[in-house]
């Protein structure tokens, strides 16, 4: 496969994989700032997820419309959701000979959806909630017609790949972007109701309530959220799906290329599994979170360089 | 004549030649294809037209459009009456094409070598010379089976009185040969039977040629050569025809970032590593090829390419610095050039061009502009042209100024009143002017000519400009077979 065509799968599943994450993240956000007294405002999320200035956040900050209409909607913003899906049909575009013609049209026609004025509307004047779940159909039409329909080729792996780890980047930064619940000085209650919107923001509140009884610790959120291997939004569940395909890749890759990429995975993936720190100790959350972090970075890096062919 | 509506209530138009009707009834050519839809309502013909839109549509058939930074697809409009040409009429046109092609074919070889037409003086050497599409850096380079056109679009048009006329040679990087299969997959599927029963004769092995012709100039001694298709990427608005060839003949569509050169050879970046490439059927301008020796701030090309050609390891196609041969001033030379290398008379006609540089000429121009085309040497797809007859004093004004200036780069051509053929639009058929773009193949094998082309459609009424950048469309067309 050539280099181009892999970059170009790899990034389209990042851009899909990533505008999932930023919606239920807005979506869960904008329900406790409803719903919330202790609220901590669409700061953090204007940091993480936008490109404005620093006068311009306090600007806009206090405006949920606005809040909303920069990170979906604005098409001066790079990396809004609208920009996401505008890049991921691009990508699909380029590459339409290497995916089926139903992935593209689902692309395409989400594309169609985000363009349109009413939808735009519904987030930012009628319901919000509604508005964004609708996005949020549109991406999940994506991924199962994925499965649904793409052979189980080396694109496959590639898109697989690209949607791992950007799955894995998501949860770390969701978890940096949370960590304050976790810390020991919070105030027991909004300390509980902050691990509530963090599980909610990666789809895992109904099953930590099935598992733990619906007590909420910061050891017992931290255990699903990094450790455990069946839920489908914790780094190891994530590392491991990364590790299973890029072992796919063996027989199609040059070895030294395989066993460098090979390596790193298995390295964040151990990093991951044999980390010990204590929940509520700050510093040692963030410290992990942080090398997590670089350690995927590197993993991209390998596959930038081994495999897309930009050194 | 019928009795059908549709067929009776035909306006034709007065002094042009139309490809369907003559004044005593219907061509010959086209006898079996009016039987067969004489009968038809017109409402069927109106629904025929509309699946021939949703078949475009939903087979992706579009060309892009870039404006605000997103693509917008659209269809290249098609009408679904075929245009028709009959057996005689095509081993003309193909005896012609081919006896050009050899010509122009030998003059690329001769003026990058020996340059005999020059010392002969057949040919001025300052037109050569002068013409910006005569690479210096091709002196003397040699290219693989002395092959320079390994494609050819040949544009050819009729005048009222029935004559063909070659209009362009097009020896660059001719364009529109995946609409021709297109049309034809399109129009078994709105008339079924039709084809076979009308004695057509098929194009489907325009790719298999192509291919084969490739694959054989992949002079490296391995078992098969790697042959890849550079397309300049999704944002050209040929893109779709790069993909469809590219996946009809199954080899890779690359862009200029897939590739690099290492040590004067040729590979493409995979993700098992570099794979050698050898013969690169390019969609990019020669201009762009290689920035290190051409224009430096190309993105579309590839580094080191040049002088990978040069040496012979690997096969371009087409050949660089073609441009000379189909320069507009230059194709004056022409049938001299058939004389010339061949001995041997033109079949096809030139138009009677007169070049600017010559002020007796000019002046001859300049008193009879608006009964004549001027027209850039070094432009297409309709730009940087004059039509006489509709021009403003204004823009006449403009074009004496630049012509003055710069008279070796325009060149004049009397009006040629286009043939016309049936279209179907609004629920009639109306006479719409039309060209015809066959495509010829070069290969070590010969010269190979599918029967068919592409016909042009100059969509807007009255129009005689019949490219698609100017709001042109398409017709199938059918060449028949020998009558048995």
């Amino acid at each position: 496969m050539l280099s181009r065509v892999a970059d170009t799968i790899y990034w389209l599943a990042r851009y899909l994989e990533r505008s999932q994450a930023m919606l239920q993240v807005l979506r869960i956000n904008y329900i406790a700032s409803q719903d919330e007294q202790a609220f901590e405002g669409w700061r953090p999320l204007l940091y993480t997820y936008g490109d404005l200035t620093e006068e311009e956040i306090t600007a806009t900050v206090g405006d949920t419309a606005q809040v909303l209409g920069h990170l979906i909607f604005d098409r001066d913003n790079a990396v809004s959701v609208y920009n996401n899906i505008v890049q991921g049909r691009e990508n699909a575009r380029a590459v339409q000979d290497h995916i089926t013609k139903e992935v593209w049209l689902s692309l395409n026609d989400y594309y169609h959806a985000i363009r349109q004025e009413d939808v735009a509307r519904l987030v930012q004047v009628e319901d919000p909630v509604s508005g964004i779940d609708f996005l949020f159909k549109q991406g999940l039409l994506f991924a199962g017609t994925v499965q649904h329909t793409m052979p189980r080729d080396e694109g496959y792996v590639f898109l697989s790949m690209g949607k791992y780890l950007e799955r894995a980047l998501q949860t770390a930064d969701i978890m940096r972007l949370k960590q304050e619940a976790f810390a020991p000085n919070t105030e027991p209650h909004h300390s509980a109701a902050g691990l509530r919107y963090l599980l909610y923001a990666l789809f895992g509140y109904e099953l930590y309530t099935k598992t733990y009884k619906g007590v909420i610790t910061p050891e017992n959120v931290l255990e699903m959220l990094v450790y455990d291997e069946d839920f489908p939004h914790s780094l190891a569940y994530s590392l491991g799906q990364l590790q299973r395909y890029c072992e796919r890749l063996r027989d199609q890759s040059l070895p030294e290329s395989y066993d460098h990429l090979h390596f790193l995975i298995g390295k964040a993936k151990n990093n991951v599994a044999y980390s010990s720190f204590q929940a509520r100790n700050g510093p040692a959350l963030a410290q992990f979170l942080q090398q997590t972090r670089s350690e995927l970075f590197e993993v991209a890096g390998a596959l930038n360089t081994h495999y897309f062919g930009n050194s | 004549m019928s009795e059908n509506a549709l067929l009776n209530s035909y306006p034709e138009l007065a002094n042009v030649w139309d490809e369907m009707f003559r004044a005593e009834g219907t061509r010959p050519e086209y006898r079996h294809f009016v039987a067969a839809i004489e009968n038809l309502q017109g409402s069927e013909m109106t629904r025929k037209a509309e699946l021939a839109k949703k078949l475009f549509l939903s087979q992706g058939v579009t060309f892009t459009v870039y404006s605000s930074g997103e693509g917008i697809e659209k269809i290249f409009p098609f009408d679904i009456i075929p245009r028709i040409i009959n057996h005689a009429e095509w081993v003309r046109i193909e005896a012609g094409i081919k006896q050009r092609l050899r010509a122009l074919n030998i003059f690329l070889k001769d003026i990058y070598h020996q340059q005999f037409i020059l010392k002969d003086g057949i040919m001025p050497a300052a037109l050569v010379y002068s013409c910006p599409q005569f690479l210096r850096e091709m002196v003397n380079v040699d290219v693989p089976h002395d092959i320079y056109t390994h494609i050819a679009g040949v544009d050819l048009i009729r005048d009222h009185d029935g004559e063909l006329y070659v209009l362009e040679d097009n020896l660059r990087t001719p364009s529109g040969v995946s609409y021709m299969l297109e049309n034809r997959s399109i129009t078994y599927r709105i008339f079924p039977d039709l084809l076979p029963k009308s004695n057509v004769l098929p194009v489907k092995d325009y790719p298999d040629l192509l291919f084969r012709n490739l694959l054989a100039l992949g002079a490296r001694q391995a078992s098969e050569a790697t042959v890849v298709l550079l397309s300049p990427g999704i944002y050209n608005s040929a893109y779709f025809e790069h993909s469809a060839l590219a996946r009809l003949m199954g080899i890779r569509l690359v862009e200029s970032r897939d590739l690099i050169v290492h040590n004067h050879f040729v590979y493409m970046k995979t993700t098992k590593g570099l794979a050698r490439v050898d013969v690169i059927y390019r969609r990019v301008d020669d201009e762009y090829i290689d920035p290190l020796v051409f224009r430096p701030d190309s993105a579309l090309g590839v580094s080191g390419l040049y002088w990978a050609y040069r040496k012979g390891n690997v096969a371009i196609v087409n050949a660089m610095g073609n441009g000379v041969a189909d320069d507009k001033a230059v194709y004056c030379y022409v049938p001299d050039m058939i004389r010339y290398y061949l001995n041997e008379e033109p079949i096809l006609k030139n138009v009677p061009t007169h070049r600017l540089d010559d002020p007796e000429k000019r002046e001859h121009v300049f008193a009879n502009m608006e009964r004549m085309v001027i027209k850039k040497t070094n432009e297409s797809g309709g730009y940087g042209m004059l039509i006489g007859n509709a021009a403003t004093e204004e823009q006449m004004a403009d074009f004496r100024t630049a012509i003055s200036q710069d008279p070796r780069s325009f060149i004049a051509q009397p009006i040629i009143n286009l043939s016309s053929a049936p279209c179907y639009i609004d629920g009639v058929l109306q006479p719409r002017r039309i060209d015809l773009r066959p495509f010829a193949l070069y290969g070590p094998s010969g010269i190979d000519i599918v029967p068919g082309g592409l016909t042009r459609v100059a969509l807007r009424e009255g129009s005689l400009v019949v490219n698609s950048s100017q709001g042109g469309g398409s017709k199938d067309t059918w060449v028949l077979g020998p009558s048995s």
